[in-house]
């Protein structure tokens, strides 16, 4: 499906994301949804990525900034906390890093390859304010 | 009448099941679909919605995939507008005839079109369903430039902004125009809402996406959106170019009722107003407005921020 060219439309096609009766999908949470490989929530955008967020959930105040302004819906949050990063949908921007308030960042970027918990445990340490 | 959904803080909004899609081919750090998530999140009910040919259209609909977790349809570059048009015209005569297989659900009818689909090719179909009063919302995702072709100047781009049809140089500045008041056309078709909103202030954006939503007949908004690929900034600065963009006042917040009602809906303190020049000298487009020759270029834009700033204080209070 995914190797479709581009002479192989189909003419006024119509993709169906969700399997047999979609429901109410406001209402149901991603994982508890039935995608079909149409939905480009099937796909990963990882390989865009030459930088990536990694997340220390000691410093998070859940203040939710991140969730909001992600523009590619990659922060997990469940039951009002931040879970987490969606991997295979972050494109690497670095908006959740410059918005987030806390001392010091709960969340910072690291080069794609680096290992999460060598950097979480060596995680900086808290910015003085100038006066 | 369906209940609306409650958003007191931002933790409750973020237990919202998002009907956007990630995985999208937007670029990084586009603050399209951060408009776009806050507009669907505001809302629990079915939506039918439409988007013209943009960035946002092409991004989220590359067959064989689809971004959209709801009724969602592309035409045409300018037909947007119309085409939710008439999928709620369609409904409401369903709905007299009883003939509606789920009446019980209340959908939302909502177009999308980037500037160029919406200041210049789209702007007779949007004024159409605007004047027909249609009960529906349509979003400008406005970053004042044909983004998705390319770069070229729409009637949304500023004055002495360097689009690839209006280059700076030693003879040009740029653009030469100043942006079209698409705020002030709009509400001068006596629509019951429009509003010019931010994804930053995000309670003040879904406030007016819900106040739009129960309005009944046609919602205009306007939002800003950031582009970082034809403004020329880094993609991490997306929020911080928006905030700059809203407390400098080049683009204030404001909402117009029944086209005479103005209200000015975030005032920044007096000790908060950023100049506009620092807007400007945040973004690549505008960089050459810093060479002598151009600089009395930036001094204009103050006065023309300054000015129109004036002008929506004194509507707000004239009621007029």
């Amino acid at each position: 499906m995914a190797n479709t060219g581009w002479d192989e439309f189909e003419i006024g096609a119509m993709l169906r994301t969700f399997e047999g009766e979609a429901g109410n999908i406001a209402g149901t949470l991603q994982e508890d949804r039935k995608y079909t490989e149409n939905s480009s929530f099937s796909a990963s955008v990882a390989d865009w990525r030459i930088e990536k967020p990694i997340f220390a959930k000691d410093y998070c105040i859940d203040c939710q900034f991140c969730w909001i302004y992600c523009p590619d819906i990659s922060i997990i949050s469940r039951d009002k906390k931040m879970i987490g990063i969606d991997m295979d949908h972050c494109k690497g921007c670095g908006i959740c890093v410059e918005v987030c308030p806390t001392n010091p960042k709960s969340l910072l970027m690291f080069p794609e390859l680096a290992d999460e918990e060598t950097e979480i445990a060596q995680w900086p340490a808290k910015e003085k304010k100038e006066k | 009448m369906s209940e609306m959904k409650k958003i007191k803080n931002l933790k409750e909004f973020s237990t919202s099941a998002d009907r956007f899609e990630g995985a999208n081919l937007l670029c990084p750090g586009c603050a399209h679909s951060i408009i776009v998530r806050e507009v669907l999140n505001a809302t629990n009910d079915d939506l039918v919605l439409a988007a013209s040919t943009g960035c946002l259209e092409v991004c989220t609909a590359v067959y064989p995939y689809t971004s959209w977790d709801a009724s969602w349809i592309h035409i045409g570059f300018e037909n947007g507008s119309t085409a939710v048009a008439g999928a709620e015209a369609m409904y409401k005569a369903l709905k007299t005839k009883g003939r509606l297989k789920q009446p019980d659900r209340n959908p939302k009818f909502v177009a999308f079109g980037g500037d160029g689909a919406s200041y210049d090719i789209g702007f007779q179909w949007i004024s159409g369903c605007m004047e027909r009063n249609h009960d529906m919302m349509y979003v400008v995702l406005d970053n004042e430039v044909y983004a998705n072709t390319g770069g070229q100047r729409s009637s949304s781009t500023p004055i002495g902004s360097s689009a690839t049809t209006t280059p700076a140089g030693s003879i040009s500045y740029g653009e030469t125009r100043n942006k079209k008041d698409m705020m002030g056309i709009m509400a001068a078709h006596n629509i019951p809402y429009a509003a010019q909103v931010a994804p930053n202030k995000w309670k003040d954006m879904v406030k007016k996406i819900q106040k739009g939503f129960a309005t009944e007949g046609a919602v205009f908004i306007n939002a800003v959106s950031p582009c970082t690929t034809e403004w020329k900034f880094d993609p991490k600065d997306t929020m911080h170019l928006t905030d700059l963009a809203t407390d400098s006042l080049v683009f204030p917040l404001y909402e117009v009722i029944d086209g005479h009602e103005l209200n000015i809906t975030y005032r920044p303190k007096e000790k908060d107003i950023v100049p506009v020049e620092e807007y400007l000298a945040a973004q690549g487009r505008f960089r050459h407005l810093f060479k002598d020759q151009y600089k009395y270029l930036i001094k204009e834009w103050q006065e023309r921020v300054d000015a129109n700033w004036a002008y929506l204080n004194r509507r707000e209070e004239a009621r007029v």
